[in-house]
């Protein structure tokens, strides 16, 4: 398979050269996705979906242009090149583009990427899967109204790049997990919540773990109530975490954001941020992460860079042209979602330092506050500003979790999210964003009514 | 029959047609034991031109071609995917699908068949300007004219981000119940996001048209001035405080109200939340969730909107439907499967990405109906609360009944005028208490173009309605 997509990657930048490219690239995307749907309890579908095709990036005269196809023929992939030439030659030319990325430095180890077993997996062992967790679920709801939504995933994903200036790579790796989701129903009132568990490796999901928490979570969410709001501190569990960190951080440090002016963090390299306590670092190199890669989206090198240490900002993250821009080293975060999509940059393995602690420990310190659990907002990048519904979360008093929320929105701007983080615990969760453990912030504006 | 020139490029394929590749997977997958099959093949070419600060920061070109198969027998699905659009391809594609099928069989708990009309048509869509007639030069120089004038617009713009799209689709259903069908598309948009700066004080504005049609729909003179809206938008953004959080009466303008009536309720009508029990209106079809005056529909036959079309992805011709008639739940968005389990008819609601996902019931354009107060009568008689306009996102979980939206800004209202304006409101609710809250509902209607994401899978659509007034909102704070 490796062969097949470098052999199309190199076609592609071939053709496009042959065609009048200055610099070409092709980033290829093979990939198998094996799937088994739960509703309603039961086991209801499956899917096996095979993906493969080619993204092609053309540069003449300075001018860019990108294409893609969903298929690895010479055809259609020669359409693709001539589109993205002609693309290419009526763009306006960004003056801040030099060139596409050259090889520099040597491949890195990144142990871990691919489980043969998880590769391999056939409907019958799927099927097992996601019936234990559904069994598992059922067995903590049992007696009660409850219909269980569940998911088992598969992928497995070969990667290619190949550019005019040699480089030349591709890899493969797995990745999948196992989610359960559970709505009841008591006396009238009906709620739900999830769980799940994401790894690279087969053997590292457990599915009866899943079920056994969401059952536990599921029933605790009954009797959800709003509350007095007031200035109050929040406990953001690794799920929040990820949202608001992850996504609302992640993208604040990515240079592109920061040299258009659009992100709320700008011009402070080497300031003081953030509170003590937060250490994060975007670590492609880990083990087994289910970010991790040995090379990004443009096929440079990866490596892990040190993003917050102890409340400084230690560096923003690059790909090739933002790297450029700023004359400073590319930390290689160049992403694509798939051939589909220009490389942009995100995070690989965003991974919060972790003190001491569970969400007990922590309710029991602060004495009065709001857990988050999870929500679905993201600050508004520009301004910073934070207006989050607690999706799932609770009211705790004297050292107890009291009860559910239910409509109650946490507001605070990130600048100040960042300087309140107070602890860092030591539950650490991979979830689909990050790796994390719960923090505390000692203050926000909680409204709930 | 349908010839199969849309697959233009390679050459063995333009004798074979669609209708044929589609009936080898079908007939496959019947062969092999499946009770229903159906196929889509899809062709799109669309193309993404952003201007970023007056130069081009992406220009994609983008052809999308294969076919989606499903296959079921006795309450189990089994979905794959072929860019192999040849007889063998397809014919392989469908016996695998319908293998996975029966392979799933034995584990599903509740049996059930697959009905439904087999509708068989071929729908042209006329466009006045195809975007394949369009060179590249003059979409980069409409993006780039669009990103001048909001960059020409204040000194106080600091940065600003144009994006044009185009996409043209091909789509043509087939199903084992005798439906074949053939459908076009074509959905133009363009969007202007704009920051606007002073001091350390930095806002945002967002602007789009999106429409169904081809490139003359964006010569109208609010495409071709969305640049100069979205950077007055941004520098008025710069006057306007955090909200305080609290309990208030909220007015919502039409594309919020469209927003709310999307998350708060568009969502837990569609009906695969039946089968699954996963909405809290589970148990109201026919009843109350509203009152007299409150109507909301979602109607894929407005001719020129983005979320309209004559066919669904799987087929089934669409209506109107009326989801809530004076206050009363009345209709679900079904797909073929809510349909034939729930005994309902099927009203052309399942939708599909692209022929990579399965279909799922889905809204189109999803709208409160007018009623009978004007937009200064809202605010005269609402004294004090806020007025809430435009949204940055909104999200939903029927299962919980939890919405959440925000409002790109708004207007405090205070002695009934409107005052101050604020950003980035905030407003959380329950979808079963929401509704009832809604006592007001103005004449004047909108609606504003959107890309909706459930299940991994985005479907274009627009949501809108009048200006409207619920009572008691909590609305989030700083």
């Amino acid at each position: 398979m490796s062969e097949r997509g470098l052999e199309a990657a190199e076609f592609a930048v071939k053709r496009a050269e042959s065609l009048g490219a200055d610099q070409a690239e092709a980033y290829v995307g093979i990939s198998r996705t094996f799937s088994i749907d739960v509703e309603n309890s039961a086991i209801k579908s499956a899917a096996e979906k095979r993906d493969a095709g080619c993204g092609v990036r053309c540069v003449v005269a300075g001018r860019v242009g990108f294409a893609y196809v969903t298929t690895l023929d010479d055809n259609d992939i020669t359409q693709a090149v001539t589109n993205a030439l002609s693309l290419a030659r009526v763009s306006v030319p960004d003056p801040d583009f030099s060139t596409l990325p050259s090889v520099t430095g040597s491949s890195p180890r990144v142990n871990g990427l691919y489980d043969r077993a998880m590769a391999e997996i056939d409907s019958e062992s799927a099927t097992e899967i996601v019936t234990r967790v559904v069994d598992s679920t059922a067995a903590g709801l049992e007696g009660r109204d409850f219909a269980i939504e569940a998911q088992v995933k598969v992928h497995t994903r070969h990667v290619a790049v190949a550019n005019s200036l040699g480089i030349h790579h591709s890899y493969e790796g797995t990745f999948g997990y196992v989610y359960s989701s559970p709505t009841i129903k008591v006396d009238g009132e009906q709620t739900s919540t999830f769980d799940y568990e994401i790894s690279r490796r087969l053997n590292r999901l457990n599915p009866e773990a899943v079920g056994k928490r969401v059952a536990e979570m599921v029933l605790s969410m009954l009797g959800a109530r709003s509350i007095e709001g007031g200035t109050l501190p929040v406990i953001l569990e690794p799920e929040a975490v990820s949202v608001i960190l992850g996504s609302g951080f992640g993208a604040a440090v990515n240079a592109e954001e920061v040299q258009f002016g659009r992100s709320y963090i700008s011009d402070a390299l080497g300031d003081e941020i953030a509170s003590l306590e937060l250490t994060i670092v975007d670590d492609a190199l880990l083990e087994g992460g289910v970010g991790s890669r040995p090379f990004d989206a443009e096929g440079v090198f990866s490596q892990r860079t040190v993003i917050l240490e102890k409340g400084v900002l230690k560096s923003l993250l690059h790909n090739s042209y933002t790297s450029q821009k700023d004359g400073v080293e590319n930390t290689a975060n160049a992403s694509r979602g798939s051939y589909m999509n220009l490389p942009s940059i995100s995070t690989s393995n965003f991974v919060v330092r972790s003190e001491r602690g569970s969400v007990d420990d922590l309710v029991q310190e602060f004495g009065r506050g709001v857990i988050c659990r999870d929500t679905g907002d993201r600050p508004n990048m520009t301004t910073g500003d934070l207006s989050a519904m607690i999706m799932e979360g609770f009211y705790f008093e004297n050292g107890d979790i009291k009860h559910p929320l239910k409509n109650t929105l946490i507001g605070i701007n990130m600048r100040d999210l960042l300087k309140r983080v107070v602890r860092v615990g030591g539950d650490v969760r991979q979830t689909s964003g990050a790796i994390t453990p719960s923090i505390v912030i000692e203050s926000a504006t909680v409204t709930s009514g | 029959m349908f010839k199969a020139v849309i697959l233009a490029g390679n050459a063995a394929l333009m004798a074979i047609s669609m209708e044929n590749l589609a009936q080898a997977a079908i007939e496959a997958a019947l062969r092999v034991g499946a009770t229903f099959a159906d196929v889509r093949i899809e062709n799109t070419t669309s193309t993404i031109i952003e201007m970023s600060d007056g130069v081009t920061r992406r220009a994609v070109s983008s052809h999308l071609k294969g076919a989606g198969i499903r296959a079921f027998v006795d309450g189990a699905w089994a979905f794959g995917q072929t860019t192999d659009l040849t007889l063998k391809g397809m014919q392989v594609a469908g016996e695998s699908v319908a293998r996975l099928a029966l392979a799933t069989r034995s584990k599903v708990r509740e049996r059930f068949d697959i009905n439904g009309p087999a509708f068989r048509d071929h729908v042209k869509l006329t466009v006045k300007r195809h975007f394949h007639d369009v060179g590249m030069e003059e979409k980069m120089a409409f993006a780039k004219q669009i990103d001048s004038q909001a960059r020409e617009y204040d000194s106080r713009i600091a940065n600003t981000r144009t994006v044009y799209g185009d996409s043209w689709t091909e789509l043509y259903v087939a199903n084992s119940l005798g439906t074949s069908v053939y459908i076009e598309n074509s959905l133009p948009r363009i969007i202007s996001v704009t920051t606007a700066k002073e001091g350390s004080n930095r806002q945002r504005a967002f602007k789009s048209v999106g429409v169904r049609g081809g490139f003359e729909a964006m010569e109208t003179d609010e495409a071709q001035t969305l640049g100069t809206q979205s950077a007055e938008l941004a520098v008025n953004l710069l006057s306007s405080v955090a909200a305080k959080g609290g309990v208030y009466d909220v007015v919502m303008d039409p594309v919020l109200n469209g927003v709310m009536v999307h998350e708060a309720f568009g969502h837990a009508c569609e009906a695969d939340n039946w089968p699954a029990h996963t909405t809290v209106l589970e148990d109201r079809v026919g009843k109350e969730v509203g009152p007299e005056h409150l109507n909301i529909s979602d109607d894929p036959t407005l001719p020129g909107l983005r979320g309209s079309f004559e066919y669904d992805w799987e087929g089934t011709r669409t209506r109107k439907r009326y989801l809530v008639r004076k206050g009363v739940l009345t209709e679900l968005l079904h797909s073929l499967e809510t349909a034939s389990r729930l005994g309902m008819e099927p009203n052309g609601a399942a939708r599909a990405q692209s022929f990579m996902y399965m279909p799922i019931p889905r809204m189109s354009n999803t709208f409160m109906e007018p009623g009978d107060w004007t937009f200064e009568e809202l605010i005269e008689e609402t004294r004090h609360g806020i007025l809430l306009c435009k949204f940055n996102y909104g999200y939903t979980d029927p299962s919980k009944g939890q919405f959440m939206f925000q409002a790109s800004h708004g207007y405090l209202i205070e002695n009934g005028e409107l005052g101050q304006m604020v950003r980035d409101v905030s407003l959380a609710g329950q979808i079963l208490e929401v509704l009832s809250k809604v006592d007001a509902v103005a004449s004047d209607f909108e609606l504003e173009a959107g890309t909706c994401g459930k299940n991994g899978q985005g479907v274009p659509d627009m949501s809108g309605g009048p200006h409207a007034r619920v009572r008691d909102i909590p609305v989030g704070g700083m």
